[in-house]
């Protein structure tokens, strides 16, 4: 305690906290820096005796991995980036405020629920359901865009009256019966369609037409589960880029005509551009390096094929399974550590890069009199 | 604020007093006490054997209060490395150690380690509980899992009709499944079921015997292998044929006489300079281990107790190390 008393002001003592304060910041952030640095140097270093082997081997193990690891990223964002990007618009542009301060939290909570749990679900419960209800899975993908479509030209058409009750600010409640009904219309047609059609089995129907295998969990369970698991922190970047396009601009637009459909397109779009190019990046870097999901729904197949309804072994998934087991030294252990090599390289330049294009956009905004 | 900092050098005075008192106490608690047997054994190695060796570390516990087992399942190629090292006197390990691995060893003590036999295990091919099919020749196995055929099959199997005819139920491709490609489980397989050659690509692959298991029993149309001690009541384990084109079932019996191509043994590799007694805690494991009680707990574990000759054997091998 008496070592306080030498500070003669509490403005000494407030002044020495500051300093503290910055210090401790700075060696933090050092440190950091310092780890990840080491973290490349010893990747780096494990690897090199790679360079002694013949190099196809190495390659040869590693391009089914890495070709499983994009099909992955590939499927998710089929799925996150219409779903995540079509909720953004909306929200940022069309809902109404009060229902937006309350959709968009909810949404970041998503993000919340741990890989592994999403993995659990959809590799143990979803992918045995998919695979009995093929051709309802695949129709409830098809149809609910459809009839989204759809519902927006009836809605086009109805009268003055009732669209000023189902206003277009709360779409997103009043849509969600409908949504409900249309996904029970499509799951209670798709038995009898499959029966008339593909012989009571879409699986071996496919295998037998068109030669394509099916496995219990395969690229379309991953796809939906790690779309769900990069849908929030791709929706949350996006709205916030759109969110942030300076009120004026859509404003002018406006004033001088233009509808709402032009003034997303040709002004919100192009100006937020960066921004939701960034949330793509960030989107892409979790989508690659995403483990327990992948790991509990891809089956692990060391593949290099484009059907969707096979197997697949992502980098980050084979690290996680055979790095306890592979004897440090062998080439089985560098190979992986090669892989991880690969895998750092990428989330960093692609984060690094998200990163760059926000700065930019965020001194854009400045720039057009935004915040 | 400034009896607040007070506070925190209370607290961080109780705790240097308290890391002292530890660091007083330690050595007490380490010593040995003359007499009995006691201290702490450490074993890394095998996961697939980890359960067994946690049940055999209860029964020492059971007999010798004082001795307890400390138990790292890092796989079986952590063992060697660990003996090596000198991190471990104690390697449990599913497979024989390599040459280079043995090699390693004796460089570095001088003495190769000892190695014992200490239970047996099988891989087993199994089918959904409801499947009809009963056995399969080598050549089918390998078939079926490989791209290679270096057992001799003609074509490879990828449809159920191929196997048991058009007539029959389950239709279509066969959906296998396995171990990951560094489990000892796959290299056995490889080994031994394959003839040295290589794996399909298209094999759905498990971090674990037990996934496989659960994978298998959830399809009508899928086929599998895992280790003996992972058979469930939703599987069903198939009977291999010998080119003579005796049948031989996956049981017991046939396991722990090795008729059964597919079975192991599992080993205990010790780090043990000749001449001189292992310690006496070493010595009390494995007396246990290849007791008759020792090998019930091996048969309760999910593997094969040792026959009664090799388990002779066995005994002569730890005796004549321990004298």
């Amino acid at each position: 305690m008496s070592a306080f008393r030498r500070f003669a002001s509490p403005l000494d003592l407030r002044r020495f906290k500051d300093r503290l304060a910055t210090g401790l910041i700075t060696a933090g952030g050092i440190t950091v820096l310092v780890a990840i640095l080491a973290i490349g140097i010893f990747l780096v270093g494990e690897t090199l005796p790679l360079l002694r082997l013949p190099e196809t081997l190495a390659l040869a193990k590693l391009s089914p991995l890495l070709f499983g690891t994009f099909k992955a990223a590939l499927a998710a964002l089929l799925f996150a980036v219409p779903v995540a990007l079509g909720a953004a618009i909306y929200s940022a542009l069309f809902m109404s405020p009060r229902l937006r301060s309350r959709i968009k939290p909810t949404m970041e909570m998503m993000e919340a629920v741990p890989g592994v749990v999403i993995g659990f679900i959809a590799g143990l419960v979803l992918a045995p359901w998919v695979e009995r209800h093929l051709l309802s899975t695949l129709m409830v993908i098809v149809w609910l865009p459809v009839s989204a479509a759809l519902i927006g030209v009836l809605w086009y058409r109805l009268g003055h009256r009732l669209r000023r009750r189902l206003s277009l600010a709360s779409a997103g409640l009043w849509l969600v019966p409908w949504l409900g009904l249309m996904m029970a219309l499509a799951l209670w047609l798709a038995p009898s369609l499959e029966q008339l059609w593909f012989g009571n089995d879409l699986p071996l129907w496919l295998e037998r037409h068109w030669g394509l295998d099916y496995t219990t969990r395969n690229t379309l369970i991953v796809g939906i589960a790690m779309g769900f698991a990069v849908i929030p922190s791709l929706y949350s970047l996006a709205d916030d880029a759109l969110a942030d396009v300076p009120a004026a601009l859509l404003e002018g637009a406006q004033a001088l005509g233009a509808s709402r459909w032009q003034s997303l397109w040709r002004v919100a779009l192009p100006c937020a551009g960066p921004g939701l190019f960034a949330a793509l990046m960030i989107g892409i870097g979790r989508a690659v390096g995403e483990t327990m999901i992948v790991l509990m729904t891809s089956a692990n197949m060391a593949l290099v094929s484009a059907n969707p309804f096979e197997g697949l072994r992502s980098v980050a998934a084979a690290i996680a399974i055979e790095l306890p087991e592979a004897a440090p030294g062998s080439l089985t252990y560098h190979v992986l550590i090669l892989a991880a090599l690969v895998l750092f390289l990428f989330t960093f330049i692609v984060n690094t890069l998200a990163e760059l294009v926000r700065q930019r956009l965020r001194r854009r905004y400045r720039l057009l009199g935004g915040k | 604020m400034k009896s607040g900092y007070l506070a925190l050098a209370k607290v961080y005075a109780c705790l240097g007093l308290f890391a002292i008192a530890l660091l007083c106490n330690a050595p007490s608690l380490a010593q040995p006490q003359a007499g009995a047997v006691s201290g702490t054994l450490g074993a890394t190695g095998s996961d697939s054997m980890a359960g067994l060796m946690l049940r055999w570390s209860e029964a020492l516990t059971a007999h010798y209060p004082e001795v307890t087992l400390q138990f790292l399942a890092g796989g079986s190629a952590s063992a060697p490395t660990a003996l090596m090292a000198g991190t471990t006197r104690l390697g449990p390990m599913s497979r024989r150690m390599t040459p280079n691995e043995r090699d390693g060893f004796t460089a570095r003590y001088g003495y190769p380690p000892l190695e014992l036999r200490v239970a047996r295990d099988a891989l087993l091919i199994v089918v959904h509980r409801h499947n009809p099919l009963q056995a399969l020749t080598r050549q089918q196995a390998d078939a079926i899992f490989s791209t290679t055929l270096s057992c001799g099959a003609p074509a490879p199997i990828r449809r159920w009709e191929e196997l048991m005819g058009p007539s029959q139920w389950p239709h279509g491709r066969i959906a296998l499944h396995g171990r990951n490609l560094a489990s000892g489980t796959y290299g056995l397989f490889e080994e031994r079921a394959l003839c040295h050659g290589r794996f399909r690509p298209d094999i759905s692959e498990y971090p674990g015997s037990s996934a496989v298991v659960a994978a298998v029993g959830e399809s009508f149309a899928a086929m599998g292998y895992a280790g003996f001690n992972h058979l469930t009541p939703a599987v069903h384990a198939l009977s291999l044929m010998t080119d003579s084109g005796d049948v031989v079932p996956a049981e017991e019996r046939t396991i722990q006489s090795g008729d059964y191509p597919l079975s192991r043994y599992l080993y205990l590799y010790v780090n043990a300079p000749p001449g001189h007694p292992l310690p006496a805690a070493e010595a009390a494991l494995i007396r246990l281990m290849l007791s008759s009680e020792g090998q019930e707990i091996v048969r309760a574990a999910g593997f094969v107790p040792l026959a009664s000759d090799e388990l002779e054997r066995q005994r002569r091998l730890a005796s004549l190390e321990a004298s």
